[in-house]
């Protein structure tokens, strides 16, 4: 379907609420409706099945203006609708919640909340969401006139009220986890109430790793800001700085060079393995295998060997800039590529091997943490845990960027939905990934490797989605025309993720939460959130004796 | 027993608990708000190309087992108290590593309203290893000059003596 089509077919479902549209680029569409139509608007969309909701963005318009704005983004392929709602800066009106709708959104509304004022109403969460439970209230640090003075420690409060621990209340039990624990490498903490081995609610306290980068880019130029984000995950760091520069050459209206859209992608399918590589270990050293954890990085230090080969740098590479790339593929580097990719594709083809044969992982993976195709699109995931339900998302089919025209990649779907499909998925996708890297360096195109890049942008905003590793990331940048961008905000995939982990630990054993965490491929530094999944457990209260002796027989059988 | 041979011993023991100390530094990780590049660096060390296990050292879950404290990242406000919390649960002799440009100054995240510094603002670091992010060369680097410098009979000295503060349990 055409562009044009899909987003005349938004126009006509909105109509009734529709106050006024705009075409701010030519594949979006803009529709400011009134606050009481959001919860029609939306259902309109949803009954309709147009596209999913991607993110919700909010901005403070400033102090002159005194009013904030909301951007509900509506994605189907490379259309994007969104609904633009104003509300006035100082007063009590508060955004209907559709959390209830679309379950994937209570993260979202939640993150305006705090860091913008807005109030939602029919919403019931009050703890933090990102920022220290000391933190003062009614002082939002996305809003124009935020200063780090009014953030001073409230007095009495520490920063992360955490509740009691180990409490034993009734059958249950709450065991903490974190936010320094051996099995992440990140800072999280969990809270699962557990029922004997059974999880009965699972609750999380995110935001150790929150540095308040959207607000820090304000005050940076466009191409300090190229560093700064790099830095919000340094497992797919180029990702970031490539949906960035994407957004920005946009907005400048400069398109980069063939070549550098090329060594883009090919650098991004680069981090595709190593990240992918990397989590393969993770995920095998919280099922104990650490063999396959020991093989996985192995191999990985092939790719580290590669992208430093081209680059320059292990980790945080900075190939991007502002038009273009900064690091040539000579003669040598391409031979290099192609050798890595050889060795590579053996190595992936065994782990593939691996994943689906060996019995003491597929008992941890097989049937574990099963999400049908329809929970999937309910709970709104993305990238190879959608995947891996049969949801086929993949920004770079639906909505190919840069050098995705010319060297498409081919869609890996799995039905299962499970741990093991999930494996699968990934690692199919590198034989993929592969495969068009190679296309890619026998086909490089001839040409510069950048293009001039005006040091101010132009007034305008766009929006700039990629398929990160761990699927959509959706980068949503406004310029005012300065030397600044005027907001930048960032939509990471691994919080559209969480809800599904947490719902779906409960009624599992314990003993798989680590592996239902692994299997999405969590990032904290990206995102950093709090939720709460609760399930009601039967209400007689067992004594320790009984316990005792049920155990006893338990394990007589 | 004669003093001299309550001097001998004692300078026995020393020897052997330097030496036992020397090779099996176990290490726990400690991520204050990093943006994932050093941890994963980390990791790598761990991992067969690097290895450090071969100087008998070893990544351990718990504080309470460990001898020295790797932090990377600035100290976002939330992580703070949990990073002091940590460093008072590991047993003396403790060491301390911090790891990364923005665990040593802030880096690119100096000025971002929810950190608060650097890791010696909050705790006593005896190892710096700067780099965005450091190689794990350069981290093996540390740890063995970490490693030499409890070689020496000389006491040690802290990078910058600082008061940490009481947190109630
Ligand atoms: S020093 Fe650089 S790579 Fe390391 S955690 Fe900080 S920003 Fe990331």
């Amino acid at each position: 379907m055409n562009i044009e089509q899909t987003l005349k077919d938004a126009e006509q479902f909105l109509a009734p609420w529709c106050k006024e549209t705009f075409h701010p680029e030519v594949n979006r569409l803009d529709v400011a409706i009134q606050v009481d139509d959001l919860r029609a608007a939306v259902g309109a969309l949803l009954a309709a099945r147009w596209g999913y909701l991607s993110a919700v963005t909010g901005t403070d318009l400033g102090i002159e203006v005194g009013q904030l704005e909301a951007l509900y983004h509506f994605c189907n392929g490379p259309a994007i609708t969104s609904l633009r709602i104003h509300l006035p800066r100082e007063s009590d009106a508060c955004l209907p919640s559709i959390a209830d709708i679309i379950p994937s959104a209570s993260f979202f509304e939640r993150e305006l909340q705090e860091m913008l004022g807005f109030a939602f109403s029919g919403s019931k969460v009050s703890e933090r969401l990102f920022l220290p439970d000391d933190w003062p209230e009614k002082v939002y640090p996305l809003r124009a006139d935020f200063s780090i003075e009014q953030a001073a420690p409230v007095a009495g409060r520490r920063a992360d009220e955490l509740p009691e621990q180990g409490v034993v209340g009734g059958n249950t039990f709450v065991i903490p986890i974190g936010p320094q624990h051996p099995a992440l490498k990140e800072p999280g903490h969990f809270e699962f109430t557990v029922d004997g081995e059974i999880v009965t609610a699972a609750k999380m306290r995110l935001g150790y790793a929150h540095r308040g980068i959207e607000k820090a880019a304000e005050s940076r130029n466009w191409i300090q800001n190229l560093y700064l984000f790099e830095r919000i995950c340094g497992i797919c760091s180029h990702t970031h700085a490539m949906a960035y520069s994407l957004g920005v050459e946009k907005l400048a209206q400069v398109e980069a060079p063939p070549r550098a859209q090329a060594i883009r992608e090919l650098i991004a399918g680069l981090e595709r393995v190593h990240s992918h590589l990397l989590w393969l270990g993770v995920a095998a050293h919280e099922a104990g295998f650490d063999t396959l954890f020991m093989y996985s990085w192995r191999d990985r230090e092939t790719v580290m060997n590669l992208l430093e080969q081209i680059t320059g740098n292990r980790v945080n590479y900075s190939a991007n800039v502002l038009g273009g790339v900064k690091c040539d593929i000579g003669a040598e580097q391409a031979k290099a590529v192609k050798e890595g990719l050889t060795y590579l594709e053996t190595r992936i083809r065994h782990y593939l091997e691996v994943v689906t044969t060996d019995a003491m992982f597929l008992n941890r993976t097989r049937g574990i943490g099963t999400i049908s195709r329809d929970e999937a699109e309910k709970f709104g995931l993305l990238g190879p845990t959608a995947r891996a339900s049969g949801l086929s998302r993949d920004v770079r089919l639906e909505a190919p960027y840069g050098a995705y025209h010319h060297f498409p990649v081919s869609l890996v779907m799995e039905t299962n939905g499970d741990l093991e499909a999930r494996c699968v998925v990934r690692l199919k996708e590198l034989l993929v990934s592969c495969f068009t890297m190679r296309t890619i360096v026998d086909n490089l195109p001839e040409g510069p490797l950048t293009t001039r890049m005006p040091r101010k942008i132009p007034a305008g905003e766009t929006v700039s989605r990629i398929e990160a590793p761990r699927g959509e990331l959706f980068y949503y940048i406004k310029s005012k025309g300065g030397e600044n961008p005027a907001r930048v905000h960032i939509r990471t995939p691994s919080l559209c993720n969480w809800v599904s982990v947490l719902e779906k630990a409960v009624g599992h054993q314990l003993a798989d939460v680590p592996m239902l965490i692994a299997g999405m491929d969590p990032c904290f530094s990206c995102n950093d959130r709090v939720v709460t999944v609760n399930r009601p457990s039967t209400n007689e209260t067992w004594s320790w004796k009984q316990l005792r002796e049920y155990g006893i027989e338990f394990y007589k059988r | 027993m004669n003093k001299n041979n309550e001097q001998f011993w004692k300078q026995i023991i020393k020897k052997v608990r330097t030496w036992a100390r020397l090779n099996s530094i176990w290490a726990v990780h400690f991520n204050s708000g990093s943006c994932n590049g050093c941890d994963i660096e980390i990791l790598a060390t761990l991992t067969p190309r690097y290895d450090v296990e071969r100087f008998g050292i070893k990544l351990e879950g718990s504080p309470r087992h460990a001898d020295v404290l790797i932090v990377t990242g600035p100290v976002t406000r939330q992580a703070r108290e949990r990073l002091i919390r940590t460093y008072e649960q590991m047993p003396e002799p403790k060491f301390v590593i911090s790891v990364g440009s923005c665990s040593i100054s802030g880096g690119v995240f100096e000025g971002c309203y929810n950190v608060g510094g650097s890791v010696d603002e909050v705790i006593p670091v005896d190892v710096y290893i700067p780099g965005c992010p450091p190689r794990p060369e350069a981290i093996i680097d540390g740890i063995v000059q970490l490693l030499a410098s409890l070689k020496g009979d000389e006491p040690r000295k802290m990078a910058r003596p600082v008061n940490v503060e009481e947190i109630p349990a």
